[in-house]
């Protein structure tokens, strides 16, 4: 079905070969002090290993700590002596070293985070920890952990120096763009092929939706889409060959797209909207498609004013929303509503909504949901990694282009909040407003899990709620989710 | 915050003094000469370790202005009026003081966590902050699992191993060189002593310390270059610190070659191996009926169990000096010995002053200063980790302010003021060291001098007569 076709539309960036990946070397600092302090040298402490920066003494300590065991605290009376704090019970699981010291990037991570934010918050206390997660790693080098927590650590400096996050509405997420860069594009086409490549996230959420979308219209024979955020246009290209070689139904249908436009357009993207604009006007005549592309431009404060669509009669209305694909930049939430609201006056058939999962919103502040944050990237990280397992420096451009910039817009909008916004899912919020759920069909299920078991077994596809959402997990991480809705009066 | 990594260049040992004719020079008589005679400066040769008039100027000269490198710790968190928060906001002295009270409250999940955090961010190699972190980690951890004991031991031998006489003396000479917390207090004993025994013949200085004999040459000097007739000297040397032990005979050597110098009669003797300060006796010190006494204490009495202090108080009055002569640094570890979280917070207080003085006054990659700070985690490891009832001979470390030492010698002395002339001569000595240093006269109950750093009083050093 739609699976076995994106390869056609994938000739545009295939030429790109991985030649453009640059990687940088870490310098390793100097550190060996030893020279002149060996005269005072002793048979207990060994400094020679001066050169570790770390006495024996901080070792030992270490080792007493994450060992749980030799810690034999002083008599503490009515504690019993296993306390229950994590630290004790994790470490105890944990046996070789790179756990070992991902654990230890988690513990730091958690402790600059709290030191930002939490009760006792002190800048000071936050550099610090900074520094020191810094000499620890590096986005190029390491285990997934040791990336990860690189970008992580980066996020977090970015938010003690108040640089990081955007302004009002736009949530900017790598800064003012003043013109595009070649080396950015070819950087950004080359990590999102090997985006495909290595793992399923853009293909599930565009089948998922492409699937709904054709099982809604199949009688119809003029479709207009309005695409929220349609940057590269991969989406449709694959609708539109599903829509030339359908069997049944009328002729191919007359599809019409208009896409969202945003007047500044600080944000990276792969191209303008023209430009993917013209490529899918080309591909629709090359398929024999028939095609037209609109745009509609958003006012700076990016409300979308729902008369400003082009609406024919005849038309079939479908509204596309698709948020948090791996190389996405966050729209910022009242941008998010007012299209959605404003969709719902125009009465669509069908609403398919993508967006990322979170952990569920406790009480924890900051902290809770940044560590929640960081369980979700660590399992991006390890499922990229089970798609490309030798390739990390392929997984590293994706890691740079890509999440990178996503980790520190997520710190940045989750610390604007606190972590209290009440922040639910956008399904949620559907329901909310009065959008119906829509079934997903038994056939686009199947075609998800043909799709996940074409990449690792660690991913799961899961139907939940009103049966109108299928989520994408990596191992027990939910991740994804793709949910189908229709207007209130709609008969669907 | 590494300490780069370049090499220490050789440190170039300037000072020559000049050989002006000291005979001219006093210490301090009546028609004073703009020079006067102060502590030594360091010189490398053996031979030289005499002092001459000292140029003041000269000296200035070869005092580079050292770099007041400010570290990463004095970033913003002074006070609003501008005066440094010795135990401020500073991240180190927060976790610290977070962790000595999670010990205090036995939670252990509490203690491990901080415990943790602090390892993770100290390093006796990096900024002031991390390297109290990393030695207060150390006394704290010791703390936690009850292993002070056995860890002061291990400090300890460690450092007796690697002692010598060149090592230990360059560092104390290098000390003094670059910051006035010793030279102080020797200069204010050597004052009141001179006047207290001016006009005896027989002097008998019994030295309570661990200088290695480094206030004596100043003083020496000033014997041999009084107009009158220069007495003869007998020092008697009691050592309480098993690490200056093994260097006192290269001592005794050289002060002997000093004194003959100097042409100055001299006896020197060393008495070490006691077990209790109090049981020193005219005896066994040699104390003969026709010496004028003096007992100087640098240093020794925060050495002495807390409990044997009156004791040994009443020792030095047994021996009928004629003056006592007190140095102590200013904290009060003694009174808060009981209270594990105030006496934490004093000593937190009193290491970071020291640690920034250090920092201030040394080269950022000075040997020298590395080994005091590592002296310095032996007392630390020792006022808080280890149990009060174990000292063993001079092993204390519970200082007192000066003020709880003036009550103590309030029962058996009455206290000396210093001379306009000493105070004089202190402030000289202040002088050639960098900024931030200051003289403090006592207030209305209050006796002796403080040596103030930063306006916070430091080294406290006083004078008694029976």
């Amino acid at each position: 079905m739609a699976m076995a076709i994106d390869n056609a539309f994938e000739v545009d960036f295939s030429s790109y070969s991985t030649t453009t990946i640059t990687t940088t070397t870490t310098t390793t600092t100097d550190d060996d002090p030893a020279c002149t302090w060996n005269d005072w040298g002793s048979p207990v402490l060994d400094w020679d290993s001066l050169s570790s920066e770390r006495d024996e003494f901080q070792d030992l300590i270490e080792s007493m700590i994450d060992d749980g065991t030799g810690l034999e605290l002083a008599r503490v009376g009515h504690e019993t002596s296993n306390s229950v704090s994590t630290y004790t019970m994790v470490a105890k699981e944990e046996t070789n070293d790179e756990d070992f010291k991902g654990l230890r990037l988690v513990h730091l991570l958690m402790a600059a985070a709290e030191a930002l934010t939490g009760a006792n918050k002190s800048r000071e206390l936050t550099r610090v920890i900074l520094v020191r997660l810094k000499e620890l790693v590096s986005p190029n080098d390491g285990t997934n952990m040791e990336r990860l927590a690189a970008y992580f650590t980066e996020a977090l400096q970015g938010l003690l120096e108040g640089s990081g996050g955007g302004h009002g509405k736009h949530l900017i997420t790598n800064g003012p763009q003043h013109h595009r860069d070649e080396h950015q594009q070819m950087d950004m086409l080359a990590a999102f092929q090997l985006l495909q490549d290595m793992s399923p996230y853009v293909k599930f959420g565009h089948f998922t939706a492409n699937q709904a979308i054709l099982e809604a219209v199949t009688h119809d024979r003029r479709i207009h889409i309005v695409d929220y955020d349609i940057m590269e246009g991969i989406q449709w290209a694959s609708l539109m060959q599903a829509l030339v070689s359908r069997k049944d139904g009328p002729p191919t249908p007359h599809l019409r797209i208009t896409a969202l436009s945003r007047g500044c357009s600080g944000r990276r993207s792969i191209g303008t909207i023209q430009e993917t604009g013209r490529r899918l006007v080309a591909f629709a005549a090359s398929i024999g498609q028939p095609f037209s592309f609109n745009q509609c431009r958003l006012d700076s404060d990016e409300t979308f004013r729902p008369s400003a669509v082009k609406l024919v009669r005849g038309e079939v209305l479908v509204i596309n929303c698709m948020l948090h694909l791996p190389h996405f930049s966050y729209r910022a939430p009242d941008s998010v509503a007012s299209f959605l609201s404003g969709a719902k006056t125009l009465n669509p058939r069908l609403v398919t909504l993508v967006e990322e999962e979170v952990g569920p919103i406790g009480d924890g502040g900051f902290v809770g949901r940044f560590m929640d944050s960081l369980h979700h990237y660590s399992a991006v990280y390890d499922s990229l990694e089970a798609g490309f397992p030798m390739q990390s420096r392929a997984r590293a451009l994706v890691e740079r282009v890509f999440l990178g910039p996503r980790i520190a817009g997520s710190l940045a909008r989750i610390y604007r909040t606190r972590g209290e916004e009440e922040t639910c899912p956008w399904s949620e919020w559907l329901a909310a407003v009065g959008f119906k759920p829509v079934n997903i069909s038994f056939a686009n299920h199947c075609q998800a899990k043909l799709l996940l078991g074409l990449f690792n077994d660690g991913y799961r596809v899961e139907e939940l709620a009103n049966n109108n959402r299928l989520v994408l997990s990596w191992k027990s991480r939910r991740l994804l989710s793709a949910s189908i809705w229709t207007s209130p009066d709609s008969d669907l | 915050m590494k300490l780069s990594s370049a090499k220490v260049p050789k440190e170039s040992k300037a000072a020559s003094p000049s050989h002006g004719g000291h005979n001219q020079n006093s210490f301090h008589s009546k028609g004073r000469s703009g020079h006067t005679i102060l502590p030594l400066q360091p010189v490398d040769e053996l031979e030289q370790w005499s002092s001459v008039a000292v140029d003041m100027h000269n000296n200035n000269n070869h005092h580079q202005p050292q770099n007041s490198h400010t570290s990463t710790s004095r970033s913003s968190d002074y006070s609003a009026g501008g005066e440094p928060c010795a135990t401020g906001n500073k991240w180190a002295s927060r976790l610290l003081r977070e962790c000595a009270r999670a010990i205090s409250d036995k939670d252990s999940s509490k203690i491990h966590h901080l415990l943790w955090m602090l390892n993770e961010l100290a390093s006796p190699y990096g900024d002031c902050d991390q390297k109290l972190a990393s030695y207060f980690l150390q006394a704290l951890f010791c703390k936690a699992t009850e292993s002070g004991q056995r860890c002061f031991k291990t400090l300890t031998s460690v450092a007796e191993k690697g002692n010598s006489f060149d090592s230990a003396r360059k560092l104390i000479l290098k000390f003094q060189e670059v910051s006035p917390w010793t030279t102080f207090g020797h200069v204010a004993a050597n004052g009141a002593i001179l006047e207290a025994l001016d006009g005896e013949t027989k002097l008998h200085i019994i030295d309570i310390s661990n200088t290695l004999c480094t206030q004596w040459p100043t003083l020496l000097e000033a014997l041999a270059t009084r107009n009158d007739e220069t007495p003869h000297l007998k020092l008697t040397v009691v050592v309480t610190a098993n690490i200056i032990r093994s260097v006192m005979k290269e001592i005794s050597q050289r002060m002997e070659r000093f004194a003959r110098l100097m042409g100055v009669p001299f006896e020197f003797n060393v008495i070490s191996g006691l077990n209790h300060l109090g049981e020193l006796t005219k005896e066994a010190l040699g104390v003969l009926e026709d010496e004028a006494i003096a007992v100087n204490c640098i240093g020794a009495l925060k050495r002495v169990a807390v409990e044997e202090r009156g004791a040994v108080i009443q020792m030095f009055q047994s021996l009928g000096p004629k003056v006592v002569t007190v140095v102590e640094e200013e904290a009060d570890f003694s009174s808060t010995r009981y209270d594990f979280v105030r006496c934490f917070e004093e000593c937190l207080r009193f290491y970071t002053l020291y640690f920034e003085m250090l920092e201030e006054s040394f080269a950022p990659t000075s040997n020298e200063k590395l080994m005091l700070e590592r002296e310095c985690s032996r007392s630390i490891v020792r006022v808080l980790a280890c149990d009060n009832d174990q000292d063993s001979e001079g092993e204390c470390e519970r200082r007192e302010r000066g003020s709880q030492w003036s009550d103590r010698f309030k029962e058996a002395f009455s206290p000396v003021g210093f001379s306009d002339d000493v105070v004089d001569d202190v402030e000289a000595l202040l002088k050639r060291y960098k900024a931030g240093w200051t003289l403090a006269q006592p207030h209305q109950d209050e006796t002796g001098l403080y040596l103030t750093w930063k306006e916070e009083p430091v080294v406290w050093a006083s004078a008694w007569k029976p």
